[in-house]
């Protein structure tokens, strides 16, 4: 039998555009070793490729050799898991089933109808992200992109007063003293970078221009889009909008990983129709579903407000209860000699 | 589709290779369906030297008849079974993954589907004490829960930080839909012709390496309504064995039960049958 007992690396497997790739092909370019002995112009002609993307096609080819088997063991994804805190939400119940608090270097989607608390819950993130890591937080910067003009300052300035009150009532050694002077109601503010994207275009564009923003900006633990379904809400023709929204999902998944980010978008309720029954699901479409790594449903029950985790690959569907008082996003008091707020920093 | 490329044969010269290719013959194909005696002159090259590096190509590059009874005997020497680790489902697709194969589910978000893969590197990984590549592309492998399966099978942290070790048995995708659907649709169909080639890797590495590959897939809904694995036509024959997740549904609002069901709907193996299962079962055996 003939059997090519080494793997070849292919073209397609180079990071380049698609359509050189296609050229490469079709100009009878299967495997990198097939590019090697080769100068630009002789490739740029025999392609059909013009020589600048010829020079970038044989860089690709040369430099892709030492990139090859890169990766890592379960048990190194165990350490960098462990390594990495959560952010907590001050609703401790909630932390709890998520183990900690929203995870970094994943996409979590809230979902829920309009007034339950999908905003107050990213503008409490945004402020509990930068909790100093000797309280327990991991101390990072924020993007906020607003797509449906319901960032209010006023609010932002309310949730981080109660943090930075709570925090300065946990002081208990200098350190932490140290880090009170610098966390305050302005420096909060001053560490969230706003951006506000009016339809699905500027949304896209921001997103490409993000990368360069993060290598700035190192200090940058969570982005949140509030909302993604809100700019796709009128979109004629549906499987262009899938197409779109499946790009912005990969390219959400590769700013989680790479910049150690925790991805918090939220997205509407629509009913569907199916067999007769209307059924409450999210906005956007099935496909959609698979983007989040976690989904997070929020909704109310009679005077009561719950979040459900409905998706996630590592916690088992729960229901907490939750409530929004005029310090942010918290637990129900159980039981009336409980104090507000939570003890999770 | 072949490039003739000097030194690829003894003869094959770096000049013949300029001259064939000002004579419009750029790959093995076309040099072997070409006219070699019209080719020979064009080249100034002489006829029994093109027709002596034609057999040499031929012999490099066709495929060799095999004996059904020499396939048969490879298969049995060389196929593995791999068990998934959860018994339904192993009997579902007919005791569990073939080595040389790929096998694929496909559900829609929440069915189950990273769990069975999950479930599928940790049984590999510590009950074969083999090891399994996982190509994550959807940020959805969590370490964590790989250990709490972990620790089902055994409360020694020792054990715990060294299974595997062995040779790569298994390779899961999880998931390629996620990757493929972005490209594919729209005016170009650069993505279609991607999507083939990963199918193409895909499928000469399971054989290859002699390993089984798992992958995943979206769902869509068809005409009816009804639920078809994703990525159209043309992917539907790449996987040997097909595998539909879904939520058992109960409740009229998003369901929180956590019962999923497992339909077989393509095998050369099996008829089709369909089973169900919860994810808290599958750590229970876990
Ligand atoms: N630790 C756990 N205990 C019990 N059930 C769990 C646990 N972790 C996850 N699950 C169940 O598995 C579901 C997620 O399944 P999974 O991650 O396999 O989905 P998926 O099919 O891969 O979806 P997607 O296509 O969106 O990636 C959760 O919603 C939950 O019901
Ligand atoms: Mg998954």
């Amino acid at each position: 039998m003939t059997m090519k007992m080494k793997m070849q690396r292919t073209v397609t497997g180079l990071s380049l555009s698609p359509s050189v790739k296609v050229k490469l092909v079709s100009a009878g370019f299967q495997f990198t070793a097939d590019l090697l002995n080769l100068k630009p112009l002789q490739l740029s002609k025999e392609a059909g490729l013009s020589q600048q993307e010829a020079l970038e096609v044989l860089q690709a080819a040369r430099t892709d050799g030492d990139r090859a088997g890169a990766g890592l063991t379960a048990l190194e994804l165990l350490q960098q898991e462990d390594d990495i805190r959560s952010i907590v939400t001050f609703c401790s119940q909630l932390d709890t089933v998520l183990g900690g608090g929203l995870p970094v270097g994943k996409i979590t989607e809230v979902c829920g109808a309009p007034g339950v608390g999908k905003t107050q819950l990213c503008l409490q993130l945004a402020v509990d992200v930068q909790v100093p890591p000797c309280f327990g937080g991991i101390g990072g910067q924020v993007i906020y992109i607003d797509t449906e003009g319901s960032f209010l300052v006023q609010r932002v300035v309310d949730v981080a007063t109660a943090v930075v009150r709570h925090c300065s009532q946990l002081v208990e050694d200098d350190e932490q003293q140290i880090a009170m002077t610098a966390f305050t109601v302005e420096s909060i503010l001053s560490n969230i970078f706003l951006v506000r994207c009016h339809d699905y275009v500027e949304l896209l564009a921001e997103l490409h221009l993000l990368l360069d923003f993060l290598s700035n900006h190192p200090k940058v633990r969570l982005l949140v889009i509030d909302s993604v379904a809100f700019p796709f809400r009128q979109f004629d023709n549906l499987s262009q909008r899938s197409r779109l929204l499946n790009g912005i999902a990969q390219q959400l998944i590769t700013l989680a990983t790479k910049h150690c980010i925790s991805v918090v978008i939220t997205n509407q309720m629509t009913t569907r129709l199916r067999g007769g029954q209307s059924q409450l699901v999210p906005a956007l479409g099935e496909s959609w579903g698979h983007a989040p790594t976690i989904r997070l449903h929020l909704y109310w029950e009679k005077s009561q407000r719950l979040a459900t985790i409905f998706k996630s690959p590592g916690h088992m569907d729960t229901t907490v209860q939750y409530q929004i008082t005029s310090d942010g996003f918290r637990d129900v008091e159980l039981a009336a000699t409980k104090e507000t707020g939570s003890n999770c920093c | 589709m072949v490039v003739l490329r000097e030194g690829m044969c003894p003869g094959l010269s770096e000049d013949l290779v300029r001259d064939l290719r000002a004579a419009g013959v750029k790959t093995v194909e076309e040099l072997v369906s070409s006219d070699i005696e019209g080719l020979a002159q064009k080249c100034s090259v002489s006829y029994k030297a093109l027709f002596a590096i034609r057999r040499v190509l031929l012999a490099q590059h066709t495929a060799f008849p095999v004996s059904g009874a020499d396939l048969y005997e490879e298969l049995l020497s060389s196929t593995a079974i791999l068990s998934t680790g959860n018994p339904s489902l192993d009997k579902l697709l007919d005791s569990g993954l073939y080595t040389g194969e790929i096998t694929e589910l496909s559900g829609g978000p929440g069915s189950g589907k990273s769990q069975v893969c999950f479930g599928v590197a940790v049984h590999i990984s510590y009950h074969l004490k083999q090891s399994v590549i996982y190509i994550d592309t959807t940020g959805g492998l969590t370490a964590s829960r790989l250990l709490q399966m972990l620790k089902a099978e055994t409360s020694n942290t020792e054990e715990q930080a060294s299974v595997g070790g062995g040779s790569v048995k298994a390779v899961i995708v999880d998931s390629v839909s996620a990757v493929i659907s972005p490209l594919l649709g729209g005016k170009q169909n650069e993505g279609m012709s991607l999507m083939i080639q990963v199918a193409g890797v895909l499928k000469t590495m399971a054989k290859d390496f002699n390993v089984a590959a798992l992958v995943t897939n979206h769902v869509t809904r068809g005409g009816n309504g009804e639920v078809l694995p994703g990525l159209g036509a043309s992917w539907s024959h790449i996987p040997r064995t097909r595998i539909l997740l879904e939520r058992v549904e109960r409740a009229v609002s998003i369901s929180c039960s956590s019962l999923r069901s497992a339909t077989l709907i393509k095998s050369s193996r099996q008829v089709q049958a369909a089973l169900t299962f919860t994810s808290s079962a599958a750590i229970a055996q876990y």
